[in-house]
């Protein structure tokens, strides 16, 4: 589904990716992990539209994703969360869900002012979805706070729920465990799983090797911007270059 | 002194427009347009140049509604890669071209010496016309601040790259508004045109569009009654030093000037103590805990 061929990318004269590959199938949860800085977000950065690669190819269903553009790329019906969440801080969490949801016809001029009808049935179809997302999250008793006074963990949770709004076919997530507690972490995983079997691919970016092994179907390891490795959770928890590179170094 | 508050309630009602006009660019969508007196001045031109060249009143005025928007998408195209910096000194670039290409060539609307138009005779009329364009507008505003519209371009004033990871182009949202906005503009351009019967360079200084910006930073960006309220305050002010010129005796163009450290003294006091104004921006409060 998600094909990512050969991808460079250099800041200034530094390589942050050497020709990287990946692929992630339909339905399918795959991992990518790797030391500090070793490019993994970046890599999530130009399959989103965020940076644009010195070279390589990067396609969504067979199709090449627009290079640079995020709307484009999220127009395709590929969602992403950042490392740092990322949300609208002086708007209720509410406000932040209900402007997850793709194709609203109330941000349009004609419907918002000649279609009251529409632009209402379209609100309250949004308002069910989004309670229950925030029910799932448990972040429920929190909706009409400002998202900026939520806790790390939460806003990272909150991000989680405005993606889904958005109903993406492919989700890139970028640390969804950093900094949520461990009993969060084991929902979090059920919930992956669950959006798995709804049909989603999901590509996570996760220090935490435990969530890693629990959830994903193959994971990918990231060294210096080069791939270094691929396989199953287990086969990448005995792969020798990995446990020098990234497993054996002390957390 | 009826005749006197009519005509204050009047210019009132218009800045009150231009209020809204701004809240929607700036305490929505934060766009920083220092050239907010350019659509109020394309609006009364084309009244102006219209008299002049001859067309009926209504072409003239549907001149102005039409090209104030269309000038606004001009002058922001080149904006659409940049910051707000650089979008704040284009379109306070654009707004004094505007003046001083109107001042330097007296063939397009008499240069310094300005248009006269027929002016509205009937000042209940006026009033009248002008608080119902301030209705108008504030319902516009009202419904693109409390709908989905609004909830984006908030979603966009916090974080553009957010909206753009939603899927939304950040820049035609900024379009909409633009032409929303810059309608409401020129209608009320359009007005004071007709109420003050004299169009000059002089009426559409940089200075206006400063007390556009004192308006909503007082009265409170991002919330329309609270803006209106910021402007009639000032317009208030603005009409007081005037009878205090008289009074105390000082040169006018003294007293011009003191409004304008007044207006600039309330715009630090409000950075430093009240920067969400007077009338901060409300949030919808849901029943969700029912379901
Ligand atoms: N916009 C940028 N400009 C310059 N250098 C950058 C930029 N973004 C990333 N880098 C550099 O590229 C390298 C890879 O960064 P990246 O954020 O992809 O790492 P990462 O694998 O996600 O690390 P972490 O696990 O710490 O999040 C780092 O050395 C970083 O300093
Ligand atoms: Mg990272």
């Amino acid at each position: 589904m998600l094909t990512v061929a050969e991808v460079s990318v250099a800041f200034g004269g530094f390589q942050a990716l050497k020709d990287a590959s990946l692929t992630v199938g339909a339905g399918e949860i795959v991992g990518l992990v790797g030391p500090n800085g070793s490019g993994k977000s970046t890599l999530l950065n130009v399959i989103a539209g965020v940076h644009v690669p010195k070279s390589g190819r990067v396609e969504l269903d067979g199709r090449p994703l627009p290079l640079g553009s995020i709307a484009g790329v999220a127009a395709r019906g590929l969602g992403r969360t950042f490392q740092v969440p990322r949300l609208a801080q002086r708007l209720t969490v509410f406000d932040n869900m209900m402007a997850g949801a793709g194709n609203q016809p109330g941000e349009r001029l004609f419907d918002l002012f000649l279609r009251p009808g529409t632009v209402a049935e379209a609100e309250k179809a949004n308002e069910a979805r989004a309670v229950a997302i925030l029910k799932r999250l448990d972040l429920l008793h929190k909706a009409n706070g400002i998202a900026g006074a939520l806790s790390g963990g939460q806003q990272k949770l909150l991000t989680m729920g405005v993606l889904l709004m958005a109903d993406p076919k492919i989700l890139l997530l970028d640390e969804p465990a950093a900094g949520v507690n461990p009993v969060l972490i084991d929902q979090q995983v059920a919930f992956l799983k669950l959006l798995r079997d709804e049909g989603r691919s999901i590509l996570i970016v996760e220090h935490n090797m435990e969530m890693i092994s629990s959830v994903c179907d193959r994971v990918y390891v990231l060294d210096a911007g080069s791939m270094i490795a691929t396989g199953t959770p287990a086969e990448i928890r005995a792969n020798d270059d990995v446990i020098r590179s990234y497993l054996g170094q002390p957390a | 002194m009826i005749s006197f508050a009519i005509y204050a309630l009047t210019i009132i009602a218009i800045w009150s427009v231009m209020a809204i006009s701004l809240n929607i660019q700036f305490g929505m969508t934060g766009l920083v347009n220092f050239g907010q007196i350019l659509p109020f001045a394309i609006g009364a031109y084309a009244v102006g140049i219209g008299i002049e060249a001859g067309i009926p009143w209504w072409a003239g005025i549907l001149a102005g509604l039409v090209a104030a928007p269309l000038v606004g998408l001009l002058v922001i195209l080149p904006a659409r890669r940049q910051s707000q910096d650089y979008w704040a000194l284009i379109t306070l670039g654009a707004g004094e071209l505007f003046r001083l290409t109107m001042l330097n060539v007296p063939s397009i609307a008499g240069g310094a010496d300005g248009v006269t138009i027929s002016r509205l005779g009937d000042r209940n009329l006026a009033l009248g016309l002008a608080v119902g364009l301030l209705v108008v507008a504030y319902l516009v505003g009202q419904r693109i601040s409390r709908g989905p519209l609004g909830r984006m371009l908030r979603v966009i004033r916090e974080d553009e790259v957010l909206a753009a990871t939603l899927g939304r182009n950040p820049m035609a949202y900024r379009m909409k508004v633009t032409v929303v906005t810059w309608a409401m503009a020129a209608a009320a351009g359009i007005l004071f045109g007709y109420v003050v019967g004299y169009i000059a360079p002089t009426s559409f200084l940089v200075t206006d569009t400063f007390l556009v910006w004192t308006a909503v930073i007082l009265g409170g960006p991002g919330r329309n009654i609270g803006v209106v309220i910021g402007a009639a305050i000032l317009i208030l002010l603005s009409v007081s030093t005037r009878f205090m010129a008289e009074w105390s005796g000082l040169p006018s163009d003294l007293v011009a000037n003191l409004r304008l450290a007044v207006f600039g003294l309330v715009l630090v006091l409000m950075f430093l103590f009240r920067p969400q104004g007077l009338f901060p921006e409300t949030r919808e409060v849901r029943d969700v805990d029912g379901r």
